[in-house]
């Protein structure tokens, strides 16, 4: 078969009708590999004090939104960089909260992500500039 | 000769375009900022844009099945309504005795309302054992009377030699349809996916009585069960309405020049 023949062949292709669903496909596809690859729902991020300090052991709490309110789903502890990891968090709408006795606790903070499980690392550290 | 301004009447137009689409834009713009609708003074801009009440609707609901519901229903119903419209409409062309009485009783069915047949069509969908199933929401909608008058109305201008000619060389009445008719009526054919698709893929009435089961509602039911539980978000309601009313756009920008065309022979021929 001529180069010609099957380039006339594949004429019927070139059209909108089967143009503009196969570049949605290949949206729709290339967006669903980035969300199987990042959604380990792994949360990271750090906590300082007001001056600005790495808190160690401060307790960090997850919480997330079910139906109407969010409630507390997980809770971990800052390493001595003032650091925390949250893994397995299922939901896409989640706020984070800190707070360590006698150093004061942060305000709870809402973070939005833009499928659920997305792996995170906040931008902002959790500041625990309010008292206890 | 002097040539006639086209601005007035363009400028009118687009004033007119304008005025429309903004209810329309209305619903885009508080989808991604999820301003309150009665604020005044009503900005023009969103502020704070963002796609959160997409991503909320996505996740509040089973939306990709409901999706997937209504594209099946839908793909069935646009399916049956060019088979089984071009065939009627292919019918409606031929010469036979009473065709005028047919017309007449075609014509009639047009004024009757959905509502009305809506036990008998249940009572029917029930014996054949289709209720809550895929070809069940959508046999009421396989053949409606203004589709079938689209393509008898393109049909109609196809020459009769053409169809003679055909049967001289031996295509039988199904072949003529499929290989001579319905390539000449690509206008036609537009109009009936388009028509099928956007009264199957808006069907609430249909659904809500003959699904059972939450696995098999589509996307209209979605959108109330939706507003039970989610009336205080505008954000995400105007949102999902979005995400409901996307796949028929595409589907009309896609295909509107056949669309207007075929329509516009519907209207002048008959």
């Amino acid at each position: 078969m001529s180069a010609r023949s099957r380039t006339s062949r594949l004429r019927w292709l070139r059209n909108r009708f089967v143009i503009v669903p196969l570049l949605l496909a290949v949206v729709i596809g290339g967006w669903n590999v980035w969300v199987a690859t990042h959604d380990h729902g792994i949360v990271t991020g750090r906590v300082i004090d007001a001056d600005g300090t790495p808190v160690a052991d401060a307790n960090v709490r997850l919480w997330v939104f079910n139906f109407t309110t969010f409630v507390e789903k997980m809770a971990v502890t800052t390493d001595t960089e003032g650091r925390f990891r949250f893994t397995g968090n299922p939901s896409h709408n989640i706020q984070i909260s800190a707070d360590k006795a006698g150093v004061g606790r942060s305000e709870r903070i809402a973070v939005r992500l833009y499928f659920a499980a997305e792996d995170r690392e906040l931008a902002e550290p959790l500041r625990l500039d309010k008292p206890s | 000769m002097r040539q006639r301004r086209t601005w007035p009447v363009h400028a009118a137009l687009t004033a007119v375009s304008a005025v429309m689409l903004l209810p329309f834009y209305w619903v885009l713009k508080t989808s991604i900022s999820g301003e309150n609708i009665f604020a005044y003074p009503p900005s023009i801009v969103p502020h704070g844009a963002n796609p959160f009440y997409y991503i909320d609707v996505w996740y509040a609901i089973p939306f990709a099945r409901y999706f997937a519901n209504s594209v099946v229903v839908s793909a069935i119903t646009i399916a049956a309504n060019v088979v089984l419209n071009a065939m009627a409409g292919y019918a409606l062309t031929q010469r036979f005795r009473g065709k005028k009485l047919v017309l007449l009783l075609f014509l009639s069915c047009m004024m009757i309302p959905f509502q009305a047949t809506i036990i008998p069509a249940y009572l029917i969908t029930g014996r054949l054992g289709l209720l809550d199933s895929y070809l069940g929401l959508s046999l009421p909608l396989f053949s409606t009377s203004i589709c079938i008058f689209v393509y008898k109305a393109s049909f109609d201008a196809v020459p009769r030699s053409l169809i003679d000619a055909a049967r001289v060389d031996g295509l039988s009445q199904w072949t003529i349809i499929w290989r001579v008719m319905i390539p000449l009526a690509r206008s036609a054919t537009a109009t009936n996916v388009i028509l099928s698709f956007i009264w199957s893929w808006n069907n609430f009435m249909w659904p809500l009585i003959v699904t059972r089961s939450p696995d098999m509602q589509t996307l209209p039911l979605g959108l109330a069960r939706f507003l039970s539980y989610q009336e205080d978000s505008t954000g995400a309601l105007y949102a999902f309405c979005i995400m409901v009313l996307a796949p028929g756009l595409l589907l009309f920008l896609m295909a509107q020049k056949e669309f207007v065309q075929g329509l516009a022979a519907g209207a002048t021929k008959g």
